[in-house]
């Protein structure tokens, strides 16, 4: 594919533009889908693809190619040519980063064996049994493969490859209407994946959670299984990017320097954990991923950026581009030290929630929002799971949360799904001062 | 293109597939974004491929390729028949689609005025309307993220059952999220989209800059003379816009017979509504809701399905009662009905799922003054902006953006963030009056995994639910 890239960035110079970077993606991914203990559909996706990204005297344009002949690269250049010429300036765009640079090998972000994969069924039925197995009734899901190569090539000396491969499955079972659980597990090598341990947590919960009662509003400490908590930190995710901070879609804006979380929270973003599913090895612009402390102790120390937006606050990249919007590759929360059963032994009187979605916003700036727990949710008494309960919403406010963080588990978990989009890796989170809303009519 | 979609149809036949279909689709569009009154880039939007989907021995495949040469399609369409013979060993039945009558027919929605025709800048300009009129209103905007967007959407669909539907349907959109500070308060106006399927002729009727103005003032009014709520057990005026996102939330999502039967249950999950519910009461009698893909110039428009079925009104409600489900032909089998044309997929690389198109609350015969008139204290909900639903589609809430305390049939004051929280049953059942004019507003649907966000209307008449609980 460098050839095709090369002939593009040639092309694009030719006409005159600017910044070109042009990042080609070779993807095969698979998917079973099951829902009711059987296989409900299985697809294969093959896609070829460029993404382009020209500048012309701080004008920008994007575009996807997927043919890929010389006389449609030459077209298409000419037609963005012809589309940013009139347009007006980005005043705020400052460029792409200069390479080349030299790039590590990351461990554990492909396996052959996961391209040679021929029976992948095989794990949906280990995980159906295991969750069976556990009591339930009724299993859905879903499992993925992938093999992925991207070829970056930038007209500031970036030439750079690289392949990945992963495999996952997300695990929800039933008992009855409402008594269910879910577990997920997601790698980047085979001999790591754990399809049975998906199938049985959900499993487990869901004959937990049977014969729920009507959950109580109110004011509750709540354990947050890892599962929960992603979804809040995939969420926030998104509001650490400096382009969501400036278009008024965090509430992080203004909060530089601050305490925005309680003094035990450090989160990171980190492009290049080993075995972790948004893992690359360079990011949009060719810039080596790295390891970037997003709140320490409590404090709101960077947004994540590109190479423009680092040159616009006058520091350094963070390697998250997305060259218009920069965007986090694996979220990490710092483990604390207490262990799970020490962490429900805080609680005198409060709620375990295993798993929410549907978080809204009402406020994007304050950061108030909603979400509903789904699955398995149970009172706790004196650190003892004492019923499960149904029909509950958590409505707080983001900031509130992380500052009322009172305990984390010492162990991590890596979550990603349907539900999760950026990977997130948590431990159990037990927060104080949970806003509980339910339906009254 | 027709060739390689007859081809791949032919290939799976040959290669042992009981149903075959193929769909190709091409997107060609642009998209503006602008921020802070700086315009980010241009993207311009290319995409087209083939998605083949099978039966075999009872089990689904579908496979995609943007690589389109005989050569990738028969490799496609070799991976789908395999995966499917594979996934027919873990199945209880053999999936099996209702039987349907099929056409050939070719349909397009005309454009006044063309998009196609018309440069980047002068799409910009509409953005910067936007720009201009949220300034004049002298209401301080820190942040503005606005949004155009425009493709041509074609699809050609066969399958080996004697369909053939190709159709173009253009869509234009502008899409903006407002933050208005003022005295030390901030409020905001998010994701607010005007979406049609046609040309810009709509988009310059409809006059987005005007409602984002409109935004801007209601924001800031509510920051000046905004109060609190009342709260505990009053009456609630919902405008078609919140009787539009109630209707999409809790009517259509849960009517999707695909959920209903747990097919989406690790997703979007299930529903609080039964195949056996068919004919029981859900809301009072002046309840009817309608899902509509064939509304002209509608964001959710089309007039055949992706399993080449055509489209038709489906009354989910009738006068309170469950009436009817989204089916497609796998769903629809298994109660021995017929698909009421609800399958649709996003892309070429996507299955069709059943989806809505426009859900809408059928009107009533009060007009808007008569809503109004009888309400001794409650609120009369403009616009929302959080909400959501549990994914048995069964308890919601939705809290206000722009909205008004009613006292003694009058519209006074602004108030803050009213919080209706309600069952779906509890929510229908205290509807007591419907007023007589719709209007629509457009949406991203969600659903299906990876997943498909397909373009829906939302709305209706406005109503009145008696006595229900507000909260702060």
């Amino acid at each position: 594919m460098f050839e095709v890239n090369e002939l593009i960035l040639k092309k694009a110079k030719e006409l005159g533009f600017g910044d070109v970077v042009v990042l080609a993606h070779e993807q095969n991914r698979r998917q079973v889908r099951f829902a009711n203990n059987e296989i409900t559909v299985a697809k294969n996706w093959h896609t070829q693809k460029v993404e382009l990204f020209v500048e012309y005297q701080k004008r920008l344009a994007s575009t996807t190619l997927t043919a890929l002949d010389e006389n449609t690269i030459e077209k298409t250049l000419q037609m963005l040519m012809k589309s940013v010429k009139n347009l007006a300036a980005k005043e705020d765009y400052y460029g792409i980063a200069e390479g080349p640079f030299k790039y590590k090998d990351i461990p554990e972000t492909f396996d052959e064996a996961i391209v040679k994969l021929d029976k992948p069924n095989d794990y949906v039925e280990v995980a159906i049994n295991a969750a069976l197995e556990e009591g339930a009734k009724r299993v859905a899901g879903v499992l993925y493969t992938e093999h992925n190569k991207l070829y970056l090539t930038t007209n500031n000396g970036v030439e750079a490859f690289d392949e990945g491969t992963g495999i996952e499955i997300s695990v929800r079972a039933f008992i009855g209407d409402e008594e269910s659980g879910h577990g997920t597990n997601s790698v980047r090598i085979l001999k790591e994946f754990d399809p049975e341990s998906a199938g049985r947590k959900a499993g487990e919960i869901a004959k937990l959670a049977t014969n729920p009662i009507q959950g109580e509003a109110g004011t509750f400490e709540v354990v947050f299984d890892p599962l929960a908590f992603a979804n809040l930190l995939s969420y926030m995710s998104f509001m650490t990017s400096a382009f969501a901070v400036e278009a008024g879609f965090s509430f992080l804006v203004g909060k530089l320097g601050q305490k925005v979380a309680n003094e035990n929270v450090t989160i990171k973003d980190i492009g290049n954990m080993p075995n972790a599913y948004g893992t690359r090895k360079f990011d949009d612009e060719g810039v080596p991923t790295r390891e970037t402390t997003i709140i320490e102790n409590g404090e709101l120390k960077t947004y994540l950026l590109n190479t423009s937006f680092a040159r616009k606050y006058k520091t350094e990249t963070t390697a998250n581009a997305g060259l218009l919007m920069p965007e986090a590759w694996n979220i990490y929360l710092e483990p604390g030290d207490y262990s799970k059963d020490e962490i429900f032994g805080e609680v005198k009187h409060g709620i375990y929630i295993t798993n929410v979605w549907y978080t809204r916003f009402q406020n994007y700036v304050t950061g108030d929002f909603s979400t509903i727990p789904r699955d398995g949710a149970f009172l706790i008494e004196n650190g003892e799971i004492v019923k499960p309960i149904r029909n509950i919403r958590v409505s707080d406010n983001f900031q509130h949360i992380l500052e009322s963080i009172k305990a984390l588990g010492k162990d991590l978990y890596h979550i990603h799904w349907w539900e999760v989009n950026t990977p997130v890796f948590t431990p159990y989170v037990l927060v104080k001062d949970v806003g509980i809303t339910k339906a009254t009519k | 293109m027709h060739e390689l979609v007859e081809f791949a149809i032919e290939k799976a036949q040959e290669m042992g597939a009981s149903y075959a279909e193929a769909r190709f689709e091409e997107k060609n569009g642009t998209e503006i974004v602008m921020k802070n009154g700086n315009p980010e880039g241009l993207g311009i939007l290319a995409d087209r491929g083939i998605g083949i989907r099978v039966l075999v021995e009872g089990g689904m495949g579908f496979a995609s390729t943007n690589v389109l040469t005989k050569e990738s399609v028969s490799e496609a369409v070799k991976k789908a028949v395999k995966l499917a013979k594979a996934a027919a060993k873990i199945r209880n039945k053999p999936i099996q689609f209702s039987e349907e009558t099929f056409h050939q027919v070719s349909y397009e929605v005309k454009m006044k005025k063309d998009f196609r025709d018309i440069s980047a800048e002068e799409k910009m300009n509409y953005l910067k309307l936007i720009e201009e009129k949220v300034k004049e209103t002298g209401v301080t905007t820190p942040m503005r993220f606005l949004r155009y967007g425009d493709f041509m959407w074609h699809k050609i669909f066969m399958n080996n059952e004697g369909a053939f539907v190709a159709s173009f349907i253009p869509r234009v959109s502008v899409t903006y999220n407002l933050v208005v500070f003022e005295e030390g308060q901030m409020e905001q106006a998010p994701f607010v989209q005007r979406a049609f399927s046609g040309g810009l002729e709509l988009i310059e009727k409809d006059q987005p800059w005007e409602w984002a103005a409109k935004d801007a003032k209601a924001l800031q009014k509510l920051i000046k003379e905004g109060q609190k709520p009342p709260e505990g057990k009053v009456d609630v005026v919902i405008s078609p816009e919140v009787a539009g996102i109630a209707v999409h939330e809790s009517v259509g999502h849960p009517y999707e017979l695909d959920r209903i039967m747990g097919r989406e249950a690790a997703q979007a999950g299930e529903s609080f509504v039964k195949p056996e519910m068919l004919g029981e009461r859900i809301g009072s009698e002046l309840v009817t809701v309608i899902e509509d893909p064939t509304v002209p110039n509608s964001w959710g428009f089309y007039l055949y399905d992706d399993e080449g079925v055509k489209a038709r009104p489906r009354y989910l409600i009738k006068n309170g009662i469950i009436n009817e489900f989204l089916m497609n032909r796998e769903y629809a089998a298994y109660l021995g009905m017929k698909s009421n044309a609800s399958a649709r997929a996003i892309n070429y690389n996507r299955e069709p799922i059943v989806r809505m198109a426009n859900t809408y609350l059928a009107p009533g015969d009060h007009s808007f003054e008569e809503l109004i008139e009888d309400v001794k204290l409650g609120v009369y909900m403009v616009s929302f902006n959080e909400w959501n639903i549990d994914d048995r589609r069964f308890q919601q809430r939705y809290i206000g953006r722009e909205a008004y305390l009613i006292e003694n049939g009058e519209i006074k004051h602004p108030v803050r963030k009213p919080i209706l929280e309600i069952t779906t049953k509890g929510l229908w059942s205290s509807v007591d009056a419907v007023g007589k004019e719709i209007e629509f507003y457009p949406g991203t649907c969600g659903k299906g995994e990876p997943g498909q966000g397909v373009p829906v209307w939302m709305g209706g008449a406005p109503a009145r639910l008696r006595e229900v609980v507000l909260r702060r």
